[in-house]
C-alpha cells in the first residue's frame, strides 16, 4: 500500500471541500478502499475520513419506511429489529454478506459504492486492459475466465459483475439514495456500463451519500433475500434474489410483487418483466416458474457463466414460492 | 466370533503408558495467548524490508528493466534484478545431486511462469518498498504460452518409462472382459494456502547467516542457503520454532529465500521480506494438474480382470515435479492383469510441488470414482465391490501388508454411517428440494521410513528436555515427543521441555511424507532410554547414592521418582538423586542411523536429503495406512449446491502416539479433502498464463460453515514393522479418498458423474 | 507528503499512545510498536479473521482497520485475555477441546468467539458455524473449534449458575 495522508472531516461540507483535493478520496469503513488501495487499483493521495460526521449513523423505521445514515453499519442494520420486521430481505442481505468482522466495520454507504470482484480489475499489473480503471484500454475480462461475470448489463466495454447484495434488496423496494440536498431512486443511481463503465454511480463532484431511504410496503414486509454460492458463507453471489411478495386477501391472487436479482448483472437488476407477468395472477408454481425466467431476458453469456442464466430464473421461483408457502 | 468383536490392542493409553494418550498441544498455552512467535515475526534490529516484483507475462523473457525512477524513490536501499549477477552458486537436490552447470540464478532474464521474480526491492520500510516497486519499468519480450495440461498447445508430453507398471497382460484382458468402465478424471492445480504466509527474515554476521524461516525442514533448508553462498554447512542456521501450517510447501528453499538473502548480505542489513499473498500462488507451486484416462474390466459380478491407466501431470518448463496418479492405482484391488502409464507435460508454470499426500490423492480420485461406476455397471453395492476385489496382499510388490484393517475399516464406517441403509439407485433419496446422496470411497498412504536423532536432558530440578531439529508444524511434534520422553524416562509429561525448529540441533528428516511422528518417537525414545540408563547406573553406582548398598541391579523410574523394584528400598526424586551425587544435569544424544551412515557424509544426507529414506516395499512387508471414508451430500436440485451433510471415516494407522491429535490430523486432511471435492481450483487464464484467483477471497478454502459433523473411527491396531513404536502416518492419509467419496456421494443423489474437480454448481444445474 | 501523527487509545486496559503513519494499519502498528503478535496478516483482504481484534467491544479485521481509527478508542487483544497465570476460559477450552494445530489464525478465532458468547451464550453448531465464517482455518480445527466453542459455553453457563 503506497503512503497517503489523512485528513478528518467534520461536516459533509468539509468532506466535500477536502475531496475536491487531486488524488482524494472519502473514506468511511476503509473496508473496501483499503483492500483496493493493497491491490494497487486505489492510489489515493489524501484519504478524507467521514467517519466521525455526527448524525449519519442513524436508523430510523417508522410506519412509512426507513431511513438509515450512510454511516450505519452493516450490523447494526442487519441486526436492528425494526429492519428485520418490515424488511427481511434487507436484513438478510445484510447478514449474509462479509464476515461479522467486516459486517462491524463497513458502513451502509461504502457497502453500495463497492467494487466488483472482477479479477482482471483487481490486478493492475498483470492485466492493463481495463476500462472501468482507465478508460479506452480495453476489457480483459472478456476471452479471459469468466465464470464470475456478468450476463445482464454487459456491454462491449464491460462485463464486471457488481458484487454486492445490500443494493439488489434496495432496489427490489424503490429505495433512493441520498445525497446530501438530492434524492435519486437506487436503480437509477446505478449505472450500466454502456461505452462508460468508469462512471458506476450517479453521483456528482462534491457528493457524497447521506442516506439510504426505503419505502414500507406489504411487499417488503414479506420478503426474502436468497444468495447461492459455491462455499456456504463467505464468497461473492453465484446469483442472489431479493424477492418481495403480497398476496390478495384470498391468500392466492398476486397483488403486489418485487423482484431483483444480484451477482448475475453489472448493477443490482430489478426484474419488472416477472412482476409485471404474474401481478394479478393466482400464485401457481406452473405460472411462477415461466414468469421467472424473464428475468434474465436479454442475458449475454460469455465462455464461462451460462450456467448463470440457468441459475438465476430458479432463484427466483424458489424465492416467490417460499414466500408464497409454496416451496 | 466375528471381525468386530476381536479383542483389539490400539497400543494407546487404554492399554497402559503415557504414549497414546489424549493430551492437550505442549505448545497450546504459547499459541492460544499469542506468544509464540512465528519467523517473521521474530524481533531482528535494523531491518530493511524486501517487496518481490513478479513477471507478468506468462513467457519470454525481461528485455529491460529501468531502476532510476524506483532508485530514487525515498528510503530505498538496493534494487536487484537479472542485470545482477548475485554469485550463487546451485544447492544440492533432494536426491543428493548437485547441478554443476553453472551459477544459480533466482532471478533470470527469461520468463517460464507468470509470477515469477524479476526483481527485489529493499527500502527502509515496506511502504517505500512497494512504492518504489511500482516505479520499476519493465520492458518484457513476450513469448508463446501454453497455459495448462489441457491446452490445445500443450502437447502430449513426455513419457516417464520409470513409473510405468505393468503384470499380466492387461490390454488383452480388458478387451476380453464382460464388462468394461472407462472415463477420464480430471484434478485441477490446488494450492497449499496455509494461514501463514511464506517469507524469511535473512541475517548476516560476517559469512555466517541466520535465516528466520517456516520450514518443514530445517537441516535440508540451512543446507541449501549454505550451498547457494560457498559456505560451510554450520554458518548458516535455519530457525523455525513453529510454522503456521506448511502441508509440504515448506519443506525446500525456494528463489525468493536466495534472493532475499543475497540482498541481505550486499546491504550488510538484515532483510525481511514478507511474500505477499497473492505471490504465494507463484512463489512455489501447489500440487500440479493431472489428467487420468482410466479403465476397468471386470467380470459379470464386478470381479476386476484388468486396470489400465493412462496418466498425464503438469510440470515447469525449467523443473521436473511429478505428481504421481498411479501412486495409490495398483494398490487397492486384487487384479490380474494390470498396466499404468504416466506422461509428464511441461506449461508455462512454477514447478509444482508436494501438497498433502501428493500422488496419492489424484489417484484415488480416479481409481475410487472408477470402482463406483464398475459397482453401477455391475449393479453391486460400493462396499461389496471392494470387498469382492479385496487385496490380500499388496498386488503389486507381490508381499504381505505389514497390517491392513481396510476390512474393518469397511465395516465399522459402515456400521456408524448406516450404509446398510442405503438405496441403490440414484436420485431415490430426498428431503424437499434437496437430494441426498451417500458415497463411499478409500484411501491410502505409504508408510515411509528414515532415521532421526534427538538429544534428552534429565535437569537437576528434576524436569527433562528434549532436543531435535524436527519442526512442529501442527501436527504435534512437541507434545508427541514429550510423551515419548515421559513415557522412557518416567518423568510426567507436565515436567519434560521439548525444543525444536532449529538447524542448529540434532538432526531430522522432512515433516513430510506422514513420517515424522514414526522416526523422532523412536529416536527420542532410544536418547531418553539411554539417558535412563545413565541415571540407574549412577544411582546404583555412586559413592553418594542412597541405591549404593541396596543390592538392587536395577532401579524403578517412575512419576519422577527413584525406586528399588522390590520397594522395600529408598524412593527419591530424580532432582534429589542428581543433587546428591552432584551432577548438574545427564545429557545424552543418540540417533538411528544405521552403521554404513554412521560417518560426518552419511549423517549429513540423512539430515538433509531423501537419500536415506525407505519406502513402503524396502523390507519384508507392503505398509501403508489405509482409510475408507462415507459421505453424505444434499444437493439443491434447482441450483446444484452442495453441502456436505455429514462424514464418517475409519482408519487404520497403526497405533496412534496421540489420538486426540491424530484425530485432528484426520479431520483436518478431510476438511482439505471437501475443498478439494468442491471448492479449490486454480484458474489460469489462457492468454497469460496468470492464476487469477491468486487471493483467498477467490481461492475457496472451506469455512466453518462447509464443514459437517465428521466422525472418526480408530481401527488400527500397532504395526511393529512400521516404526518402532507401532505407528504408522496420519497426516496425510485423511485427505485421499475424500475427493472420490464425494463425488460418489454426488452421483447417488443426482445421476449425473462428475470426473472433473472442483465439483461446482454449474456442472449440476 | 504524508506526515506522522500521535494517536492516543486503550491496549488491554491500558491507556497507550503511538506515532503512527496515515497508512499503517491497527494490525502492523500492534505487531510493531506494542510487541503484540497474536494478531497477525495472513489474506490482507480482512476476510481470513487472523488479524481479530476488538475496537470498543466489536471484532474487527485489524489489517483493513486504519490505525487512525482506533485514536481515542478501546482496543483489546489475545494478549489482554489472560489474567496472569489464569487463562480466559475460552482459551482454556481451545486447549482442552484441541482447536488448534498450527495456531497462527487461534488467536483471531478466540476473539471472535469470546464476542459469539456474549452475543449468544448458547449457540447452536448451525449459529456456531455462521458466525465464524470471517475466520479461516487451514489446518481445518473446525470441528474442534466447535467443541471448544461447546464447552466454553457449558462452563459459562455453568459459572452463571453457581454465581
Amino acid at each position: 500500500m503506497k503512503a497517503f495522508t489523512y485528513q478528518r472531516a467534520g461536516s459533509a461540507e468539509d468532506a466535500a471541500r477536502l475531496a475536491a483535493h487531486p488524488g482524494a478520496m472519502l473514506l468511511a469503513g476503509g473496508t473496501t478502499l483499503l483492500d483496493l488501495a493493497k491491490c494497487g487499483v486505489a492510489e489515493p493521495d489524501m484519504l478524507v475520513d467521514i467517519g466521525h460526521i455526527s448524525g449519519l449513523d442513524a436508523i430510523a423505521v417508522d410506519a412509512g419506511g426507513a431511513t438509515i445514515g450512510a454511516l450505519a453499519k452493516m450490523s447494526a442494520v442487519a441486526d436492528h429489529a425494526g429492519m428485520r420486521a418490515a424488511f427481511p430481505a434487507v436484513a438478510e442481505s445484510l447478514s449474509q454478506a462479509a464476515s461479522a468482522q467486516l459486517r462491524n466495520m463497513a458502513t451502509i454507504g461504502g457497502n453500495l459504492l463497492q467494487r466488483t470482484r472482477c479479477p482482471y480489475f483487481r490486478d493492475p499489473a498483470a492485466f492493463p486492459a481495463c476500462n472501468k480503471r482507465d478508460p479506452g484500454s480495453g476489457c480483459a475480462a472478456i476471452g479471459g475466465v469468466t465464470r464470475n461475470h456478468a450476463v445482464l448489463g454487459t456491454s462491449e466495454a464491460c462485463i464486471a459483475t457488481y458484487p454486492g447484495d445490500l443494493a439488489v434488496a434496495l432496489v427490489a423496494f424503490d429505495a433512493a439514495v441520498r445525497l446530501g440536498g438530492r434524492t435519486i431512486a437506487v436503480e437509477e443511481f446505478f449505472l450500466v456500463p454502456g461505452d462508460t463503465p468508469a462512471r458506476e454511480h450517479a453521483i456528482g463532484p462534491g457528493e457524497m451519500i447521506t442516506a439510504v431511504a426505503i419505502p414500507a410496503s406489504p411487499a417488503a414486509r414479506r420478503s426474502t433475500f436468497l444468495k447461492v454460492r459455491d462455499r456456504q458463507s463467505y464468497e461473492f453471489a453465484a446469483a442472489s434474489a431479493a424477492v418481495g411478495l403480497e398476496l390478495g386477501p384470498d391468500g392466492r391472487t398476486i397483488r403486489d410483487l418485487r423482484v431483483a436479482l444480484g451477482g448475475v448483472a453489472t448493477v443490482p437488476w430489478r426484474c419488472r418483466a416477472v412482476e409485471d407477468a404474474l401481478k394479478g395472477t393466482l400464485l401457481e408454481p406452473e405460472s411462477v416458474r415461466a414468469a421467472s425466467r424473464l428475468a434474465v431476458e436479454g442475458a449475454v453469456a460469455q465462455a464461462d457463466n451460462a450456467h448463470k442464466i440457468d441459475l438465476a430464473p430458479r432463484l427466483v421461483a424458489r424465492a416467490i414460492l417460499s414466500l408464497g408457502g409454496l416451496a | 466370533m466375528t471381525l468386530l468383536d476381536t479383542p483389539r490392542k490400539h497400543g494407546d493409553a487404554s492399554d497402559g503408558g503415557a504414549i497414546g494418550a489424549r493430551l492437550s498441544r505442549l505448545d497450546g498455552k504459547l499459541k492460544i495467548t499469542g506468544a509464540a512467535t512465528y519467523a517473521l515475526e521474530q524481533p531482528v534490529d535494523g531491518l530493511a524490508y524486501a517487496v518481490l516484483v513478479p513477471a507478468t507475462i506468462g513467457a519470454g523473457r525481461v528485455a529491460r528493466i529501468d531502476v532510476a525512477a524506483a532508485k530514487a524513490a525515498p528510503g530505498v536501499r538496493l534494487i536487484l534484478t537479472p542485470d545482477d549477477d548475485l554469485g550463487l552458486q546451485p544447492a544440492t537436490d533432494w536426491n543428493n545431486v548437485r547441478a554443476s552447470d553453472g551459477p544459480y540464478v533466482p532471478l533470470p532474464r527469461d520468463i517460464a511462469y507468470n509470477g515469477q521474480p524479476v526483481a527485489l526491492v529493499v527500502a527502509d520500510s515496506l511502504e517505500q518498498a512497494t512504492e518504489a516497486a511500482r516505479r520499476l519499468a519493465i520492458a518484457y519480450e513476450e513469448g508463446p504460452v501454453t497455459p495448462g495440461l489441457d491446452s490445445p498447445n500443450a502437447g502430449e508430453g513426455s513419457p516417464l518409462d520409470q513409473l510405468s507398471v505393468a503384470w499380466g497382460d492387461a490390454e488383452a484382458a480388458l478387451a476380453a472382459a464382460p464388462v468394461r468402465v472407462e472415463a477420464e478424471y480430471h484434478t485441477p492445480r490446488e494450492y497449499h494456502a496455509a494461514m501463514e504466509p511464506h517469507g524469511l527474515i535473512a541475517r548476516w554476521e560476517g559469512d555466517r547467516l541466520t535465516v528466520w524461516e517456516p520450514s518443514q525442514w530445517t537441516h535440508s533448508m540451512a543446507r541449501s542457503y549454505a550451498e547457494w553462498f560457498g559456505l560451510p554447512p554450520e554458518n548458516v542456521r535455519l530457525v523455525s520454532p513453529f510454522v503456521g501450517g506448511g502441508f509440504g510447501s515448506k519443506g525446500f528453499s525456494y528463489g525468493f529465500g536466495a534472493i532475499a538473502a543475497a540482498a541481505a548480505r550486499r546491504l550488510g542489513r538484515p532483510v525481511k521480506l514478507a511474500v505477499t499473498r497473492p505471490q504465494n500462488f507463484a512463489a512455489y507451486g501447489g500440487r500440479a494438474a493431472t489428467r487420468q484416462s482410466l479403465a476397468l474390466g471386470a467380470t459379470e459380478d464386478g470381479v476386476l480382470q484388468a486396470i489400465v491407466l493412462r496418466g498425464a501431470s503438469e510440470t515447469s518448463t525449467v523443473g521436473t515435479w511429478v505428481e504421481q496418479v498411479g501412486a495409490a492405482t495398483p494398490l487397492m484391488y486384487a487384479v490380474p492383469n494390470f498396466s499404468a502409464r504416466q506422461r509428464l507435460v511441461a506449461v508455462n508454470t512454477v514447478t509444482p510441488g508436494a501438497l498433502r499426500a501428493p500422488g496419492k490423492t489424484p489417484s484415488a480420485f480416479a481409481i475410487e470414482s472408477a470402482i463406483d461406476e464398475l459397482a453401477c455397471a455391475v449393479g453391486a453395492d460400493p462396499l461389496e465391490i471392494r470387498l469382492r476385489n479385496y487385496a490380500e496382499e499388496d498386488p503389486q510388490a507381490r508381499k504381505p501388508w505389514s497390517t491392513r484393517r481396510m476390512r474393518e475399516a469397511l465395516a465399522e464406517g459402515a456400521e456408524a454411517f448406516g450404509w446398510a441403509r442405503r438405496s441403490r439407485e440414484p436420485r431415490s433419496m430426498r428431503d424437499g428440494h434437496q437430494l441426498i446422496g451417500w458415497g463411499l470411497a478409500t484411501g491410502t498412504f505409504p508408510v515411509i521410513r528414515n532415521y532421526g536423532e534427538a538429544l534428552v536432558r534429565i535437569l537437576a530440578d528434576g524436569s527433562a528436555e528434549v532436543v531435535t531439529g524436527a519442526t512442529d508444524i501442527g501436527q504435534g511434534t512437541y507434545t508427541i515427543l514429550a510423551q515419548t520422553a515421559a513415557e522412557a524416562l518416567g518423568i510426567p509429561f507436565e515436567r519434560i521441555d521439548v525444543r525444536l525448529g532449529d538447524s542448529a540441533l540434532p538432526g531430522a528428516p522432512v515433516a513430510g511424507g506422514s513420517k515424522l511422528a514414526g522416526v523422532m518417537t523412536g529416536a527420542v525414545q532410544k536418547a531418553a532410554i539411554a539417558a535412563r540408563d545413565e541415571l540407574i547406573a549412577l544411582a546404583l553406582n555412586d559413592p553418594n547414592s542412597p541405591f549404593r548398598d541396596t543390592g538392587a541391579n536395577t532401579l524403578i523410574l517412575a512419576d519422577g521418582r527413584i525406586s528399588a523394584p522390590r520397594g522395600d528400598g529408598p524412593v527419591v526424586s530424580v532432582g534429589e538423586l542428581l543433587g546428591r551425587i552432584g551432577r548438574e544435569r545427564i545429557e545424552v544424544r543418540r540417533d538411528t542411523l544405521p552403521d554404513h551412515l554412521q560417518t560426518p557424509e552419511g549423517r549429513f544426507r540423512a539430515w538433509t536429503t531423501m537419500t536415506t529414506v525407505q519406502g513402503p516395499t524396502a523390507g519384508d512387508y507392503s505398509m501403508h495406512s489405509w482409510c475408507a471414508h462415507f459421505v453424505e451430500v444434499r444437493v439443491d436440485e434447482d441450483f446444484g449446491t452442495i453441502r456436505v451433510a455429514r462424514m464418517v471415516s475409519a482408519f487404520d494407522c497403526g497405533r496412534l502416539y496421540n489420538p486426540k491429535l491424530a484425530e485432528s490430523q484426520w479431520k483436518g486432511g478431510i476438511i482439505m479433502g471437501i475443498g478439494m471435492a468442491l471448492l479449490e481450483e486454480g484458474l489460469v487464464d489462457s492468454r497469460n498464463g496468470r492464476v487469477i484467483n491468486n487471493n483467498l477471497g477467490d481461492y475457496l478454502l472451506p469455512t466453518n460453515a462447509d464443514v459437517p459433523d465428521i466422525r472418526v473411527i480408530d481401527v488400527g491396531i500397532p504395526d511393529p514393522h512400521a516404526s518402532a513404536l507401532g505407528g504408522k502416518g496420519v497426516g496425510e492419509v485423511g485427505i485421499v479418498g475424500v475427493a472420490p467419496a464425494i463425488a460418489n456421494a454426488v452421483f447417488h443423489a443426482t445421476g449425473r458423474r462428475v470426473r472433473r474437480l472442483p465439483i461446482t454448481l454449474d456442472a449440476l444445474v | 507528503m504524508s506526515s506522522p501523527r500521535t494517536i492516543r487509545f486503550t491496549l488491554n486496559g491500558e491507556p497507550v499512545s503511538a506515532t503512527i503513519m496515515p497508512h499503517e494499519t491497527l494490525v502492523d502498528v500492534l505487531q510493531h510498536r506494542f510487541d503484540l503478535r497474536g494478531a497477525r496478516e495472513s489474506c490482507g483482504q480482512g476476510l481470513c479473521g487472523c488479524c481479530t481484534v476488538h475496537v470498543d467491544g466489536k471484532p474487527v479485521s485489524g489489517c483493513l482497520f486504519l490505525a487512525v481509527f482506533a485514536d481515542g478508542a478501546r482496543v483489546d487483544t489475545v494478549e489482554g485475555l489472560a489474567r496472569g497465570d489464569a487463562l480466559d476460559p475460552v482459551q482454556e477450552a481451545f486447549i482442552e477441546a484441541g482447536a488448534f494445530q498450527c495456531g497462527f489464525c487461534t488467536p483471531g478465532f478466540v476473539m471472535m468467539v469470546k464476542q459469539l458468547l456474549k452475543e449468544h451464550p448458547e449457540p447452536t453448531d448451525e449459529e456456531v458455524r455462521h458466525y465464524l465464517t470471517g475466520n479461516l482455518c487451514r489446518c481445518s480445527a473446525y470441528p474442534e473449534i466447535l467443541d471448544a466453542v461447546k464447552l466454553a459455553s457449558a462452563r459459562q453457563a455453568e459459572a452463571a449458575r453457581r454465581a
